[in-house]
């Protein structure tokens, strides 16, 4: 259905398959090459007028014209099915926030004298252990099981701020 | 395995929401692609999606695919399960923070900031963007107070992150300024506790031993331009006093030194640079490398020249088109590629900062390659006068007579004022690749942005016309290299190993 006047081409395009919208988007990827024109051409059809720009080939202009509908065809399919779910998806990735790891719960149920009670006892304990394991005395004269905080203190950047 | 596990993370809570679509096909839509990208490259189709993650399909898989005819028994169906291209096998928390994770820079304000302290400049560059002014200007020297005030807006920014860079025209020219600027900046990172980087871009003829401790102490980090071997780099950069190229050559290897012997007291910085190519560039791809090989630089930023300040100008001697770029840029790429094999520590800057994104899923802080684009929202340019622009390119139109990106000024408005103003919205807006027909549609755009400014200048509107863009097509040119190179095994081994941090 091509036509050629002067250095024009017209390409009439049924609209029973496919909507304007993906006629359009077909006709704006050749823009590159040339001025493009979209006419009513009756009931449930277009025409698309191509007027080649730096002498393009018409051809080519006819070729790519119909890839490119070829492929809106799909996208339109693919838009139209997943229109909500690809919303959904953004929504929830700005939304999205990493799990972190499992915090300390604030709420242990104790008081707080309670809570000092239990952490100087835990602190009794943590200290017999290692009287235990140590026979009482230190068994590491380098220090090799200090971490490197407990030895050096912590880490000091040396990035100016 | 991989499908089986992203259809388990699929729990219940993420349950597809219901379909607003031309009704009751459910059965047909849930074997449909989930949303794709997709360019026929060769014989063969690279499909890619919003999170990032791409896929390489035959023509007869990508038919299958998009008719929704794969089945599970079809060796590629659990890849494509794996990477989101199977509509009812989506693993929605995988997506979403890769998503998230790609477009972090959309939860900060501005990083970038942008002191022109002079356009004064003693080098004639035949592409300069940067609108200098003769080295007798001295009217566009910015004083220290504006400087202040410049640093004050740009520590407004609730980015916890900046970066300060003195630009010019030759900043160096200004010193005096730039050393102030440079101590307040540092006392204020220091209140406020936000991470602080201070950069200067210098062509290095105005450097003395003096000017380097200063900046080596105050951890400023140095990027110049090279933009090859003497002879090549002295036709572009033009200098009246004598040879850009020794001057350059001379500061390059000062810091290195610099940085290969470092000091308790402070960071020294590798120096960084920057090839501007031209059209007298274009045969000498690999004596450009060899340059950048010889120095000790191991970046090297491949960055094409665009037809604005005095390219524009000169852009029938000294510019070319897209194709001409994307040939060049392959064949460097390829010849950087050798030398890795051959042991030879360099990369190609655009290609790591594209590839953090295809392979990392991370946001390499790259501005122009980004949706919104930069403009205001990531960086502002702070002119000699105090008037603040969206980007560095939008100061250059101003130069010009066009005020368009324009959006305050340091003495007038607040930083709400500029991110609310109508010009940063509209930046905002026009670079919003969703907006762009084809952008929207392009395989790329997972890993790309557009220019308005680059647009305006181009082709007369903020949206211009991607299918006649010469940007457009730089980068499509740029991700064509990429993608083919990933498809080789070794290659690919190379190129990941440059992202991988």
């Amino acid at each position: 259905m091509k036509k050629q006047a002067n250095k024009t081409i017209s390409i009439r395009v049924s609209l029973k398959d496919r909507n304007l919208d993906a006629v359009r988007y077909a006709a704006y990827a050749v823009s590159d090459a040339a001025y493009v024109f979209v006419r009513s051409a009756g009931k449930g059809a277009v025409t698309v007028e191509f007027t080649p720009k730096n002498g393009s080939p018409a051809k080519d202009l006819s070729r790519r014209f119909q890839e490119e509908l070829a492929d809106e065809k799909i996208r339109a399919a693919i838009f139209d099915s997943n229109r909500d779910l690809r919303e959904f998806m953004i929504l929830k990735a700005l939304a999205y926030e990493e799990t972190p790891a499992a915090a300390k719960s604030d709420d242990s149920g104790l008081t707080p004298e309670q809570e000092s009670e239990l952490d100087a006892l835990i602190a009794q304990v943590e200290s017999e252990i290692k009287k235990e394991s140590t026979g009482g005395k230190t068994k590491d004269p380098l220090g090799i099981t200090r971490t490197w905080e407990e030895k050096y203190g912590a880490k000091t950047s040396r990035k100016k701020n | 395995m991989a499908q089986k596990q992203a259809a388990k993370k699929t729990d219940k809570s993420m349950a597809l929401p219901s379909k607003r679509s031309p009704a009751g096909k459910t059965a047909k839509s849930r074997s449909v692609l989930p949303q794709a990208l997709w360019r026929k490259i060769g014989a063969n189709y690279l499909l890619t999606n919003d999170s990032g993650h791409y896929a390489w399909l035959k023509e007869k898989d990508f038919a299958l695919v998009t008719a929704g005819k794969m089945t599970e028994r079809d060796p590629l169906f659990g890849e494509l399960a794996a990477k989101g291209f199977v509509r009812n096998r989506l693993d929605f928390n995988d997506l979403a923070s890769k998503w998230k994770k790609k477009n972090s820079y959309l939860y900060y304000g501005p990083s970038l900031h942008i002191l022109v302290l002079t356009l004064r400049c003693n080098h004639k560059c035949l592409y300069c963007q940067s609108a200098a002014g003769g080295a007798g200007a001295k009217h566009t020297d910015m004083t220290a107070e504006i400087a202040r005030k410049s640093v004050d807006l740009a520590f407004n920014s609730p980015n916890p992150a900046i970066t300060i860079e003195f630009q010019g025209g030759e900043p160096l020219l200004n010193w005096e300024v730039l050393k102030s600027a440079a101590a307040y900046a540092r006392k204020k990172a220091k209140i406020t506790g936000k991470e602080l980087q201070l950069a200067l871009v210098s062509n290095f003829s105005l450097m003395n031993a003096e000017k380097a401790e200063f900046l080596l102490r105050h951890e400023v980090s140095i990027c110049t331009s090279l933009d090859g071997p003497r002879a090549l780099h002295d036709k572009n950069r033009v200098c009246a006093s004598g040879s850009s190229y020794a001057d350059t050559v001379k500061w390059i290897k000062y810091f290195q030194a610099r940085h290969e012997k470092q000091v308790p007291e402070y960071r020294v910085f590798k120096p960084s640079a920057l090839l501007t190519v031209s059209r007298y560039s274009l045969r000498s791809h690999k004596e450009i490398v060899d340059e950048y090989v010889r120095l000790g630089l191991e970046d090297i930023f491949i960055r094409p020249l665009a037809p604005i300040g005095y390219a524009k100008r000169l852009w029938d001697t000294i510019g070319y088109d897209a194709k001409d770029f994307a040939a060049f840029y392959f064949k460097s790429l390829d010849y950087i590629l050798k030398l890795n094999k051959r042991g030879v520590v360099i990369k190609e800057k655009m290609a790591a900062m594209m590839l953090d994104k295809i392979v990392n899923f991370r946001d390499p802080g790259y501005l122009d390659a980004r949706c919104p684009c930069g403009a205001a929202i990531g960086q502002l340019a702070y002119n000699y006068n105090g008037d603040i622009y969206t980007c560095d390119e939008g100061r250059m139109v101003g130069w010009e007579g066009d005020d368009l990106f324009r959006i305050g000024n340091v003495f007038k408005d607040g930083y709400k004022k500029l991110m609310t103003c109508p010009t940063t919205k509209v930046c905002v807006v026009s670079s919003n690749l969703e907006a762009q027909p084809a952008c929207a549609r392009c395989a790329y755009k997972p890993y790309c942005g557009v220019c308005p400014v680059y647009n305006y200048e181009t082709q007369g509107s903020l949206w211009g016309n991607m299918p006649a863009n010469d940007r457009c097509g730089l980068f499509k040119g740029i991700f064509d290299a990429l993608f083919t190179l990933l498809r080789d095994p070794g290659k690919a081994a190379i190129l990941k190993k440059w992202v991988a941090k």
